[in-house]
């Protein structure tokens, strides 16, 4: 379990949080809602230290990240908590040199040191599940919005995370696009994933979360 | 008036009346009342240089005083243009000067192009060694070493007809010279006049043997000029005669005895029916292998200095963007330094100035890869620094929150798309540092436009050697740019 104790985050002198927790409890979906400039992104990335916080310590057991951390411990640390977490961008972010199949693969073969025939297995099998399995030669340029976000969410689930972390994952889609989009997070949270998700559709909140945090 | 003054007077009139009689000066030079030479002032001593003791003195040499008392006889001042001795027939020939008078010997090749005054002096060779060669006391001993000697020389000549040397070709005497002190070479061979004038200059050099061989200083005028030359060679046997010449000499200290034969008449004559002999011909069948060699050396020389200059720019550019601070102002140190200062400059110094410290020796292959690759890794760096700062930051974020480290996203996001996005321009760095690659012949390496440049010193076919030069050059270029724009159309129809 991800626990935040205490969070604090600045910029300059504007005081974003001050002593804030939050627990991302397993098989629970937390949504983050909250007008623009509230801070939810920035909450969202500090979870997986993205951004870094300012005071509070941030927590998945052993992993300890508390605030004023030498750089190199601090990115020590990070990456070991990145590690165990997966994320979905807005804008997709998948990577444009990569052919579907290998923007799956690559995390899993670069740092699990998975064989790449074991990890494009499972890549097929989590690109099925997003229902983008007849994808794998093709590149991301040539990916519609929802197709695309549909493959950057198996691509966050194939290092096998304890949370997703999703910051608004269809602020950027068309309806329809969309509605796919909404399908397979419905179904990650059926199967008992653990969600974390940015968004500033009150409807698709309401319908996801379990707890709902409201920032203003 | 008794008939002896008159025969006096007569006879005084003739004498100098002779000159202007005989081989009157062409009109044009007369009307201009200027003749101008052209000659070589780098690495000049004895004949044209720039005393460093005495800068005041302006430029000095025996063919300065020479020049001066030409022009006094002749009535015109002789103008000194500065020249590279190697393309001194060529800014002859375009007009840039009128007369070569440089130390310029007749040899075979440049009998075909251009037309030769009577000789002014007769030079012996010397053979120089350096401190450490003990065993070397003629040519014959040197089969198997290198051997240094100013290109397109009498000496040059000499070293090619001796079988078995390793012969290396200069564009300066005081270079040759430079490379027997450091161990590059085991000799340089120079004419004797210069090995004199040099040897203040390099006192651990050590003569070998007496001084040889037997060739002539001449001036060299156009081939369509018959007048000059014979307006000179009136000039000159004038000098020789009232003893001018040999004063001259002497103050140089270059009257040898040998000098005595300047006056012979086989000697007077030797070049004078030069007028009639065809234009030089090209034997492709030697022309075309030594081109191809020469492009061969091109590539190789552009191709290892590219793979260095791309491995070494991803390191600089990645450095200046992602290196720790003190890392980072290295990295644009070197790109400034390596950008603001001239190739030429780095060249010379890689291979002349380290070659003057012991143990840091650079073959000139080595010096030149290693030169054009500093210089274009720095340019390679600008490059890839654009490009890297061109992918979203986003994407790194991306691989880092798949849990890649900050060396493994770069490696595996990054720098992959950067690279993609440096393609284009850096294909157009290759191709220029392709080309440009012919600046190493100043250290030494002979490669396609230097043998272009050998091969059209000796038979004077500029345009035809030129188109086939460009030939070679367009043939290792444009497949290249062909492949790389191949590459970058399957990448768009990726879309990455």
């Amino acid at each position: 379990m991800i626990e935040l104790r205490g969070l604090g985050k600045r910029f300059g002198e504007r005081v974003l949080f001050e002593g804030l927790d939050l627990d991302l409890v397993p098989g629970r979906t937390t949504v983050i809602m909250g007008r623009s400039g509230s801070g939810k992104s920035t909450l969202l990335r500090m979870i997986n230290q993205l951004e870094r916080h300012d005071a509070g310590v941030v927590r998945l057991s052993p992993i300890e990240i508390p605030a004023g951390l030498p750089h190199a411990e601090w990115s020590r640390r990070a990456t070991a908590l990145r590690r165990r977490t997966g994320m979905v961008f807005q804008g997709y972010q998948l990577f444009g040199h990569l052919n579907v199949l290998d923007n799956v693969t690559l995390a899993p073969r670069i740092v699990q040191r998975v064989p790449r025939a074991a990890a494009e297995q499972q890549a097929r099998s989590l690109l099925e599940l997003v229902g983008m399995a007849q994808a794998v030669t093709r590149f991301p340029a040539r990916l519609s919005g929802g197709e695309a976000q549909r493959v950057a969410i198996a691509r966050a689930l194939a290092t096998q995370p304890e949370v997703l972390l999703l910051d608004e994952p269809t602020s950027a889609l068309d309806p329809g696009s969309t509605a796919d989009v909404v399908r397979v997070i419905g179904d990650l949270k059926a199967r008992g994933f653990t969600l974390a998700m940015v968004t500033h559709d009150p409807v698709l909140g309401h319908q996801l979360a379990d707890e709902l945090i409201e920032l203003d | 008036m008794s008939r002896v003054l008159v025969a006096l007077m007569l006879a005084g009139a003739m004498l100098t009346g002779a000159l202007s009689a005989q081989a009157p000066l062409p009109e044009r030079y007369r009307e201009a009342g200027v003749i101008r030479w052209g000659a070589d002032a780098e690495g000049g001593a004895p004949f044209v240089y720039l005393d460093a003791g005495q800068p005041a003195r302006g430029e000095v040499g025996f063919e300065v005083d020479l020049a001066k008392a030409l022009g006094e006889l002749l009535g015109v001042e002789f103008r000194r243009v500065q020249a590279p001795y190697e393309n001194l027939v060529q800014v002859l020939d375009r007009g840039d000067c009128d007369v070569v008078l440089n130390g310029f010997e007749p040899t075979p090749a440049r009998r075909d192009l251009v037309r030769f005054s009577r000789p002014y002096y007769i030079f012996q060779q010397q053979l120089s060694v350096g401190p450490q060669v003990r065993d070397v006391r003629s040519l014959a001993d040197l089969v198997g070493r290198r051997v240094g000697v100013l290109g397109q020389s009498r000496s040059h000549e000499l070293l090619r007809a001796q079988p078995g040397l390793e012969v290396v070709v200069y564009e300066s005497n005081v270079t040759a010279y430079e490379d027997v002190v450091n161990g590059r070479n085991a000799a340089s061979l120079a004419d004797l006049p210069i090995a004199r004038a040099m040897r203040p200059l390099f006192p651990q050099l050590v003569d070998v043997g007496e001084p040889f061989d037997a060739f002539y200083y001449c001036m060299a005028v156009r081939r369509g000029e018959p007048d000059l030359q014979r307006a000179l060679d009136a000039a000159l046997g004038e000098l020789l005669a009232n003893g001018s010449l040999e004063r001259i000499y002497r103050a140089w200290d270059l009257w040898v005895p040998a000098e005595a034969r300047l006056g012979d008449a086989e000697v007077a004559s030797a070049f004078a029916d030069d007028g009639v002999r065809a234009a030089g011909a090209i034997d492709w069948g030697m022309a075309l292998p030594l081109l191809g060699l020469g492009a061969l050396r091109t590539l190789g020389i552009s191709v290892a200095a590219f793979v260095f200059a791309v491995v070494l720019g991803l390191v600089v550019a990645l450095l200046r963007l992602h290196g720790p601070r003190p890392l980072r102002w290295c990295a644009v140190a070197y790109v400034e330094l390596l950008r603001g200062t001239p190739i030429l400059v780095q060249l010379l110094l890689l291979y002349y100035g380290l070659g003057q410290i012991e143990g840091m020796q650079l073959t000139a292959m080595q010096a030149g890869v290693l030169g054009l690759g500093l210089n274009y890794a720095a340019y390679e760096a600008e490059i890839y620094r654009g490009a890297l700062s061109a992918i979203p930051r986003a994407q790194r974020e991306a691989a880092m929150a798949l849990g890649l480290t900050t060396a493994q996203s770069l490696r595996q996001v990054v720098v992959p798309q950067a690279l993609r996005l440096s393609l284009a321009p850096s294909t157009n760095d290759f191709i220029a540092l392709f080309k440009d690659s012919s600046i190493v012949m100043v250290i030494t390496v002979v490669e396609l436009t230097k043998q272009y440049q050998m091969l059209a010193n000796v038979t004077g076919r500029f345009i035809v050697l030129g188109l086939v030069t460009s030939g070679f050059y367009l043939l290792m270029s444009l497949p290249l740019a062909y492949a790389a724009r191949r590459f970058e159309q399957k990448l768009d129809r990726d879309g990455a």
